[in-house]
């Protein structure tokens, strides 16, 4: 179990995610996911800006291309 | 013929073609080993032997009559469970899907079939391709033929089991985070992830799709080639897959490396991480005999692989949540304990660092293609250990991470992983060979010089009698 995150928290995060019948076990499984998602944000760079393309940029066909 | 189970597609297919090995005869003699084998290695999840004979029988006929199709005609192989079979179901080894009826073929499973090919069955997986190896599921693990009672790598487990066992002599896995390389590594066989967008993703079910490959698994280098050669080709129903020309993969297996550039990507596996000593002198040797085969090899250095690690994990929880919210929603218990386990970590990951990852992509890929410039393909590790029993759930867990195959789903390049030797246990050692986009066949090239200078490939698990057919 996450040990920064309560079992009332847990369950808002759950419900927030699309996921409101969590039993506890599975919600301490999402605790740990909490913490591992936080250790991964932690080691991403801090210098990423906005102005780095994305790998998956929203692209209109262009004339001629089938959509 | 004695022993058809040692068999490759290249040496089958010549035989088949020349009217001295019936179809007929290689698939029921697969059928009878898988009968033997497979109640102790689980590589199997369904075994089809009446419309695998019949479709031999269909084979036997149609090359009898001089319409040979090519090199897979009449040639035996099978699918990880996530690849759709018409009529068959895609279970993605998972309580979820066991009566998932697939009402069409994967694109890949259609140009098997018009290529002539003999779907022999369905192959284990990890759960949904990410949660294994699990005992909870419906079916058992696979168990990797070398050594006692071994991980065989995944999530491609049975594709590489199978290959291992002599069971079939081609197979196809996929390779989200290297689930194609990994199972390679583990049994000793030959697994490539082609270049993104270089095979059809439509009906495979997705783990992560901007990260998902299709790749050919065989026990030898040209035998990959022609795998690939069969199901490459591009696919409009895939957003993903590219509009480029087919080159004959196997147009340079007998050029040999003499004037080639090869890149060893050492820092992987000496700084990144510490390979065990025997798996990381096998690279170096690898590196050696290449050189003395007449190559170029010099070292180059791309990011730490803890980027690319941070970047794919990111990625593959966040699409894998996405595809898998509404089930877990509903049948959460329905999942194995660790396929929850990882699809639940994207619940957690937000949008913004999502965001990030991507970005963090396509800088990787930058820097990366920007390293290869000058080499023709490079060479590093797959593992950096070779496998732990399957029962030491704590040994699985450390040793799934300590790889160096995430960075070639990051940038999209062709990589192949092959057998590099073995441990004094006996137990197989691997190297990976990554190209350029688009140049599997320098790839195949690399990795059939350094295969016939070496004997790892013609090597069978000692216990499996496999020349008693």
């Amino acid at each position: 179990m996450d040990q920064e995150t309560s079992s009332d928290d847990l369950n808002r995060i759950a419900t927030a995610a699309g996921l409101p019948r969590l039993s506890d076990r599975q919600l301490a499984q999402l605790g740990k996911s909490l913490a591992s998602a936080r250790e991964l944000a932690g080691k991403l760079p801090k210098d990423l800006h906005w102005s780095e393309e994305l790998a998956l940029t929203f692209r209109l066909p262009a004339a001629g291309e089938a959509p | 013929m004695n022993d058809v189970s040692e068999l490759g597609i290249a040496e089958a297919a010549e035989l088949v073609r020349g009217g001295k090995l019936s179809p007929l005869t290689l698939t029921a003699a697969l059928l009878e080993r898988i009968d033997r084998l497979d109640k102790r290695f689980h590589a199997f999840i369904r075994v089809t032997p009446e419309p695998a004979l019949a479709a031999a029988r269909e084979a036997e006929r149609d090359i009898g009559a001089g319409n040979w199709r090519g090199p897979l005609h009449g040639i035996p192989f099978a699918l990880k469970d996530i690849i759709d079979w018409a009529g068959l179901p895609t279970t993605a080894h998972s309580k979820l899907l066991i009566d998932n009826i697939a009402s069409s073929d994967a694109h890949v499973s259609a140009r098997l079939k018009a290529a002539g090919g003999i779907m022999l069955g369905k192959l284990a997986t990890h759960e949904f391709a990410i949660g294994g190896p699990s005992f909870d599921l419906p079916w058992p693990p696979a168990i990797n033929p070398w050594g006692g009672n071994h991980f065989p790598g995944g999530s491609s487990s049975g594709s590489g089991v199978a290959l291992a066992c002599g069971m079939v002599p081609a197979a196809l896995g996929t390779d989200t985070g290297g689930s194609v390389r990994n199972p390679a590594s583990m049994c000793s066989i030959v697994g490539m992830k082609p270049t993104y967008g270089r095979v059809s993703r439509r009906g495979v079910l997705p783990l992560a799709y901007s990260l998902d490959h299709v790749g050919p698994m065989t026990r030898t280098v040209r035998d990959n080639a022609l795998l690939l050669q069969v199901i490459a080709g591009h696919d409009r129903a895939d957003p993903g897959s590219a509009e480029v020309d087919i080159e004959d993969f196997s147009a340079e297996l007998d050029g040999g490396v003499r004037g080639l550039s090869i890149g060893l990507v050492r820092h992987f596996y000496t700084e990144d991480m510490t390979a065990d000593p025997e798996q990381s002198a096998a690279l170096d040797r690898a590196a050696e005999l290449l050189g003395e085969l007449g190559a170029e090899v010099r070292e180059i250095r791309l990011a730490p692989l803890e980027d690319y690690a941070t970047c794919t994990r990111i990625i593959i929880r966040c699409e894998a949540f996405a595809i898998h919210r509404r089930w877990l929603a509903e049948r959460a218990d329905d999942y194995g304990e660790l396929a929850r386990q990882r699809i639940l970590d994207g619940a957690a990951v937000s949008a913004a660092d999502y965001i990030d990852a991507l970005r963090l992509r396509a800088r990787l890929t930058r820097q990366t293609l920007q390293a290869f410039a000058g080499i023709d393909v490079a060479l590093t590790a797959s593992n950096m250990d070779p496998a732990c029993r399957i029962d030491d759930a704590e040994a699985c867990a450390r040793l799934y991470p300590r790889q160096a195959r995430q960075p070639f789903n990051v940038t999209g390049q062709p990589a192949l992983a092959m057998p590099a030797g073995f441990n004094r246990d006996g137990l197989p050692l691997s190297l990976q060979l990554i190209g350029h986009p688009f140049q599997e066949a320098r790839v195949y090239r690399v990795a059939a010089a350094y295969e016939r200078a070496t004997d790892w490939s013609r090597r069978r698990p000692p216990d499996l009698a496999i020349r008693a057919g």
